[in-house]
This record gives structure tokens, C-alpha cells and sequence, in this order.
């Protein structure tokens, strides 16, 4: 699934990101890695959300939450 | 002691840095601009047990490379050798993400000292660091301040002055790879970062080139890793032929490394970590919600507007009395003295009469400056970004492009700086564009004297509607823009969401005196030299000095160029001269009012009593006002500005294309609500 697709107050394992390798290079630095675990806190607009990974938040435009492949996980870290 | 320690600040956004470089600063800042680059450069001094230390405030960044200009000007000061050592500010409350910048920053090769900013913050979760294994991870002191409370502040001077030689501490390394290490080097001895073997077998190689070709390079390491990454800016310092040995890019696999390395650092040093901040995520569930995300931006706009007008011309009050005291003093005393009557005129109708009927904004400035500051300082502006974005991408901006827009109620040139934080030129030059028409608190002199003429108890609401209707073009323009250049998929809208906490009293009186002293230095320079050539202008004649300002130079510019503005209500020599003088800085228009109709002290009641009678025998009434505040909201930009732009934008022809492009909506504007209003 991807990102955009995610429920308010649940957190992913991102599999992969598939954007121009520039803003890739960019989240990637901001420590949205591979494996990298992401909480979606408001996903309730069409456009933009907020989720949280390594301790901060962050505001997502849709055209970067279209493009993060993600996996649930269970409350204890454990994919699903 | 030794001479003085230049000192290099540095953090991610958010993490605390301003604050903690004013607590040692104050306001002594010297503020300037990186050389050929439109990125701020602050310095200040601090003195501990008698040593001078300079302190250099970096961009704030997420990290070292050189993909944006603050990474690029913040990666070439520290390794210049204007830099002794580097003070890292992380938020102690983020460490994961901090640390990031930290690994990049030990890997330049020169002394680093970790400042754990905000445990005030840390202990009020009940997190804990552990900090002594923290240094041992990392080879670097890690000092626990807070800025906000002012401790630890003494600390880490300290550290700073004793760890300037250290490039490296002691051989510290725990990053333990999942698979043991078979690296013909114990890299683990000298580095803190220390990478897989196959990437660490490449850097040795590539280290090997350096050394043969560009052997004077200081850090080998640092450059060979920078190759690794494909880095463009040292690629085309050092070029270098690699072809032999590097196959590919590295630079997702030595993110991935780093990161690594951070999990297994916050692991050992972070206790208690789960407590999240409950307290922002409950408020953001109001002001980013779905529904009242926008309703309480609008209000808290509308409020800042408010205040702005209500406690600020109160204030005002006070100021104009002062002013008329001190003019009549200076009349009198001028007087007394037997001045020639031209040097009195001079003196009273053109520099007190101009600069001091600036000055009398001063509170509705302040006040303007205050909000904007404390909204930024809360952490609620980049939300701004965040409830903007639906509406923004429909005019093909992100939004993030709004923070500009809000920035540009203060002052069109900062906020046309604050656009380089668009990644894409094509929405930095939108944003520049559209930016001049957000109301600046220049105008604001403008809109409160005409309207107090004009609209009597309606005066708030039309100055807010002029705030309004700069949004409406701004929003117009930049929608007609996108349906040509038809460019929509590129705005990604990325920004943090910082913690909320209430406002640091000392940031905010540092931010809102800055910039109350740009318009006190304002005042004394570029109005009072504008106020000086009117006065001229309108004083001299090809008759030399004229009692009769209609057979001045000035009157003689205006007259010939009243054609233009007469089919928008304004024409009137006088005032097509005051808006011309208004280029200058837009006060300026209120400024050459009082000088065109000789007027002195034009903000004080009795001033626009006078102007008013004035203006109407002439057959200037509201409609024509309001036209010329709709005019002055959307025409040519104030000098500053229109050198920002050219500075931003790097082109005098673009430049010259926007200056252009915003006198004619300002004149179509203006003459569609000229003659709408003649209709009502």
C-alpha cells in the first residue's frame, strides 16, 4: 500500500520510495529510510499529511505520500 | 589567553539554535549576507573567564550536502579556516533525527561539541539520556543546556574553549555491523562513522587517488566519502577519475549506514523513549484539523489584524501628540533664532513633517512584527503550510509558498527571501511574483490615513479589505499563472511540524527590535532623503525657489504624467508625484502628501481634518481614496524590494518583467474598482 493510503494513528514500515531522486536523497536524509517506521497522525484531507518518524513530525504533500510503498506493522514493531 | 576562538553554530530547523546564539548574544548581532548569496549571516561575541570567542550562526539545515545553498554556504564556512571549532545544537527532545547532521559534522574532520538543547524539554517527558555513553558513542563532549532557561550556557564555552585543538577525541567507536568486520583497517579505531566493509574498501581506495593527486587536501576521508555520494560541488573542485573504482552511487547506502548507526546510538543512550508529546498532538488535532484547521488560521489572522489597528492606533495617539509638541517647538525655536524661512520650511514641512509622521506607526508596526513573531515562534506557522496546501496546489503551489505570503503582511523583502525555501525555481518565481502583493506594514501608514479621511468608523474595515483584496490578486495571479505554464506535479509540500511551546520572550523582543530598527533606520535614511528631494523638487522651479508649489519641478512631473492615472481617479498632479516618490519606500506617499499639500504633521487629526478639506475641494472623494489604496496595494514594490527580487531571481530582465507586470494589475485593479464604485 502506499502511504497516502495509510489510517490516522497507524504506523508503517516504509518498503520503498519512488520519486525523483533528489527529494529521495531529501527524505532520506530526514531519515524516511528503507525500513524507517512512519505514524500517520492526519491523513483526514484529500491533499497533504502529517505523520511522524524519528521522533518529529512532518507535513507530507500528496505528491510524496502517492510515491512511500509502506507495510502495516503491529504494535510491537512486527510486520504484518 | 589565547587570541579569539571562532565559534560555528549549526542545527537542524527547530532545534533551538537562534535562541541559544542570542542567549549569548543579545542583540549585538552583526547581520549580513553570505558573499554572492542571499542566505543570512549573523555573528556575535561572548567573553567566558576572560576569553573572546566569535560565534558564527549557520542556516539552519538537515544536512551537509549540496543540494540546497544553505547546505552549500554552511558546508564551506566550517571548512574554511574561519571556523576553529563547531558547536552542534540538537534538540535533545528529537536526538534520532538530530544526529544525523552530527555524524556529517564529525565526519568534516574539525572539533565538534554536541550541545543537547531543550532537556528541559527531555525531563518533562521523563526521557532520559544517558550522557556519558552518548560522547563515548559518538568521540565527541555532549553538553546538556537549555537555551530558553539559560543553563548550561557557561558549560559549554567551556568545552568549546578546551576541545578547540581536538579534531578527534579518544578512539571510541561502537558501531557494531551485524556481520563482524573483515576490513583490512580497524577503521573503528579512528572514526566515530565507520561504514560497511565494501563501502569502506571503496573509500580507502578512492582516499589512495586524493593522496596522489590533491595530496594538500585536509580531510581525506571526508572528501573520499563526498566522491562516494557523487557530491557535485567537490566533484567540480577536485575533479577526479574514478571510474575504476566506483561503479555506482553511494549515497542511499551511506544514509542507510548512518541511520543505522543512529538506531543503534539511541538504543544504548535513550531511556524511556515512548513518551511522546501528547500535548502538541492534541493541539494539532484542532489546528490542523480537517474542519477547524482554516476557520482558526482566518481568526488568529483576523485577530493579529485587530490588535494591529485597534491597540496600534491607540498608541499612535499618543505619538502624534508628541509630534505636534515637537514641532511647534522646533517652529518656535527656529524662529527664535531667525532662520531664513526657506531653512524653517525645510526643516518642519519637509523632514519632521515626513520622517516624523512615519515614526508616529511605529506601534502599528510593532504590534504587526509581534504577532508575526510569536506566531513563528510557537512553532504554528509551519501548520500554516500544512492547512494552506489543498487550497495552495490548486494554484499550483505547495504550501509551504504560503509562508512567504503570510511573512510578506511584515516586510516584502524578507519574505521574498524566506521563497528560496521552494526547492523549484518555477514556484520560487511565482511566489516572488505574487509575493509585493500581501499588504506590507509599510502600507499600512497609507490605508489608516485615508481611510480615517474617508470611511470614518468604517476605516478598520477598509484598511482590512485592503489586506483582503492583495490576498484575492495574489491568489488570482498565481492561479492564471498555473493554467499556463500548466506546471502542477512539482510541489511537494515537505516541512517539519515542530513541537508547540510557548514563545521565548528573549527571541522575540531580538526578532521584533530588529526589525523596528530597519524602520527607524528607514525612517532616518531613505525617508528622510525622500522628504529632503520633495521638498526640493516641489520648493524649485525653472524660477528657482518657488512660493507656489504649482509652478515647481515637481508639479511640472506630475502634470505631465496625470494622463495615466486619470482614468483611475487619481488625477492629480500631487498625487501621482507622491506615488511616484512612493517607489522609494511606500511610507513615502504618506510622507509627500504632507509636503504636496502643505500640510504639516498630516497623521495628527487635525492634519487629515485639513488634508481632507483639501482633497475634497479638489473633487478627490471615498471612491477616489479607496482606488488609490487598491493602487498602493498592488503598483510598483519599494526599491528593497524590487533589489531583492533582482537578488533572488538573478535577472534584471525578469525583474524588470515583475515590476511591470504588478503596475498593470495595479492600474487594472484599481480601474475596476474606480468606476465600480462610481457605479454604487
Amino acid at each position: 500500500m502506499i502511504l497516502k493510503e495509510g489510517k490516522n494513528l497507524c504506523t508503517y514500515r516504509v518498503c520503498g520510495i519512488h520519486t525523483q531522486m533528489k527529494l529521495e536523497r531529501r527524505l532520506e536524509a530526514l531519515g524516511l529510510t528503507q525500513g524507517a517506521l512512519i505514524t500517520v497522525l492526519n491523513n483526514d484531507k484529500k491533499g497533504a499529511l502529517t505523520a511522524k518518524f524519528r521522533g518529529t513530525r512532518f507535513a507530507l504533500g500528496r505528491q510524496i505520500a502517492d510515491h512511500i510503498d509502506v507495510e502495516e506493522v503491529s504494535e510491537d514493531g512486527r510486520d504484518d | 589567553m589565547a587570541g579569539t576562538i571562532n565559534v560555528a553554530f549549526i542545527g537542524n530547523p527547530n532545534c533551538g539554535k537562534t535562541t541559544l546564539f542570542n542567549a549569548y548574544t543579545g542583540a549585538n548581532l552583526k547581520v549580513a549576507n553570505w558573499p554572492g548569496v542571499t542566505v543570512e549571516k549573523k555573528e556575535g561575541h561572548a567573553t567566558y573567564q576572560g576569553q573572546d570567542f566569535r560565534l558564527i550562526d549557520l542556516p539552519g539545515i538537515y544536512s551537509l550536502t549540496s543540494y540546497t545553498m544553505e547546505e552549500t554556504v554552511s558546508r564551506e564556512c566550517i571548512l574554511s579556516d574561519d571556523v576553529d571549532i563547531i558547536v552542534d545544537v540538537v534538540d535533545a527532545s528529537c536526538l534520532e533525527r538530530n544526529l544525523y547532521l552530527t555524524l556529517q559534522l564529525i565526519e568534516l574532520g574539525k572539533p565538534v561539541v554536541l550541545a543537547l538543547n531543550m532537556m528541559d524539554i527531555v525531563e518533562e517527558r521523563g526521557m532520559e539520556i544517558d550522557l556519558h555513553r552518548l560522547p563515548e558513542m559518538l568521540g565527541i563532549p555532549a553538553i546538556p543546556v537549555s537555551a530558553r532557561k539559560k543553563t548550561g550556557l557557561s558549560i559549554l564555552l567551556h568545552a568549546v574553549a578546551h576541545h578547540k585543538d581536538h579534531a578527534s577525541q579518544s578512539p571510541f567507536i561502537h558501531h557494531h555491523h551485524k556481520e563482524h568486520s573483515s576490513h583490512r583497517h580497524d577503521h573503528h579505531q579512528e572514526y566515530a562513522m565507520v561504514y560497511r566493509d565494501d563501502i569502506e574498501d571503496k573509500i580507502d581506495q578512492v582516499m589512495e587517488q586524493i593522496r596522489s593527486r590533491y595530496p594538500d587536501i585536509p580531510n581525506k576521508r571526508w572528501h573520499a566519502i563526498k566522491y562516494l555520494e557523487g557530491d557535485k560541488n567537490v566533484n567540480e573542485k577536485y575533479p577526479l577519475d574514478l571510474s575504476g573504482i566506483l561503479d555506482r552511487d553511494y549515497e542511499k547506502e551511506i544514509i542507510n549506514e548512518k541511520y543505522d548507526f543512529i538506531e543503534e546510538i539511541i538504543a544504548e543512550v535513550l531511556v524511556n523513549k515512548s513518551k511522546n508529546a501528547a500535548r502538541t498532538d492534541h493541539i494539532d488535532r484542532y489546528l490542523t484539523g480537517k474542519w477547524l484547521g482554516l476557520p482558526i488560521f482566518l481568526a488568529i489572522m483576523a485577530l493579529v489584524f485587530f490588535l494591529t489597528f485597534t491597540v496600534g492606533d491607540f498608541l499612535k495617539g499618543y505619538f502624534e501628540i508628541g509630534l505636534d509638541a515637537f514641532s511647534s517647538l522646533v517652529s518656535s525655536g527656529l524662529a527664535g533664532v531667525h532662520t531664513s524661512p526657506m531653512l524653517t520650511s525645510l526643516i518642519v514641512d519637509g523632514i519632521i513633517s515626513g520622517v516624523g509622521g512615519i515614526l508616529t506607526f511605529l506601534p502599528n508596526i510593532f504590534i504587526l512584527f509581534l504577532a508575526l513573531a510569536i506566531l513563528e515562534d510557537s512553532g504554528y506557522m509551519s501548520r500554516v503550510a500544512f492547512v494552506m496546501d489543498d487550497i495552495m496546489s490548486g494554484l499550483g503551489l505547495s504550501g509551504r509558498a504560503f509562508i512567504p505570503l503570510l511573512l510578506g503582511f511584515g516586510c516584502s523583502v524578507p519574505a521574498i527571501m524566506a521563497s528560496r525555501a521552494l526547492e523549484h525555481r518555477k514556484d520560487r518565481l511565482k511566489t516572488i511574483l505574487i509575493t509585493p502583493f500581501m499588504s506590507c506594514s509599510a502600507r499600512l501608514p497609507i490605508y489608516v490615513l485615508f481611510s480615517s479621511m474617508f470611511f470614518g468608523e468604517n476605516a478598520m474595515l477598509v484598511c482590512y479589505s485592503m489586506y483582503l483584496l492583495g490576498i484575492v490578486v495574489a491568489i488570482v495571479c498565481a492561479f492564471l499563472i498555473s493554467r499556463f505554464d500548466g506546471s502542477r506535479a512539482e510541489h511537494a509540500l515537505l516541512i517539519e511540524l515542530p513541537e508547540y511551546k510557548s514563545p521565548n520572550a528573549r527571541t522575540i523582543a531580538i526578532y521584533v527590535w530588529e526589525k523596528i530598527k530597519d524602520y527607524l533606520t528607514k525612517a532616518g535614511t531613505v525617508i528622510f532623503i525622500a522628504s529632503v528631494i520633495m521638498w526640493v523638487l516641489l520648493n524649485f522651479g525653472p524660477a528657482g525657489y518657488v512660493t507656489d508649489i504649482s509652478a515647481s519641478f515637481g508639479a511640472w512631473i506630475g502634470k505631465a504624467i496625470v494622463p495615466v492615472f486619470r482614468p483611475l481617479g487619481l488625477g492629480y498632479w500631487q498625487i501621482v508625484v507622491a506615488l511616484i516618490a512612493g517607489i522609494a519606500a511606500k511610507e513615502v506617499v504618506v510622507s509627500s502628501c504632507s509636503v504636496l499639500f502643505g500640510i504639516q504633521n498630516i497623521t495628527t487629526s487635525h492634519g487629515m481634518t485639513a488634508m481632507a478639506g483639501t482633497l475634497g475641494a479638489m473633487g478627490f472623494g471615498a471612491v477616489n481614496a479607496y482606488a488609490l489604496m487598491v493602487f498602493c496595494l498592488l503598483y510598483i514594490p519599494c526599491t528593497a524590494t524590487i533589489a531583492t527580487i533582482r537578488r533572488e531571481t538573478e535577472s534584471r530582465r525578469l525583474t524588470a518583467c515583475f515590476v511591470c507586470f504588478q503596475f498593470l494589475v495595479a492600474w487594472v485593479v484599481s480601474f475596476a474598482v474606480y468606476h465600480i464604485g462610481l457605479l454604487l
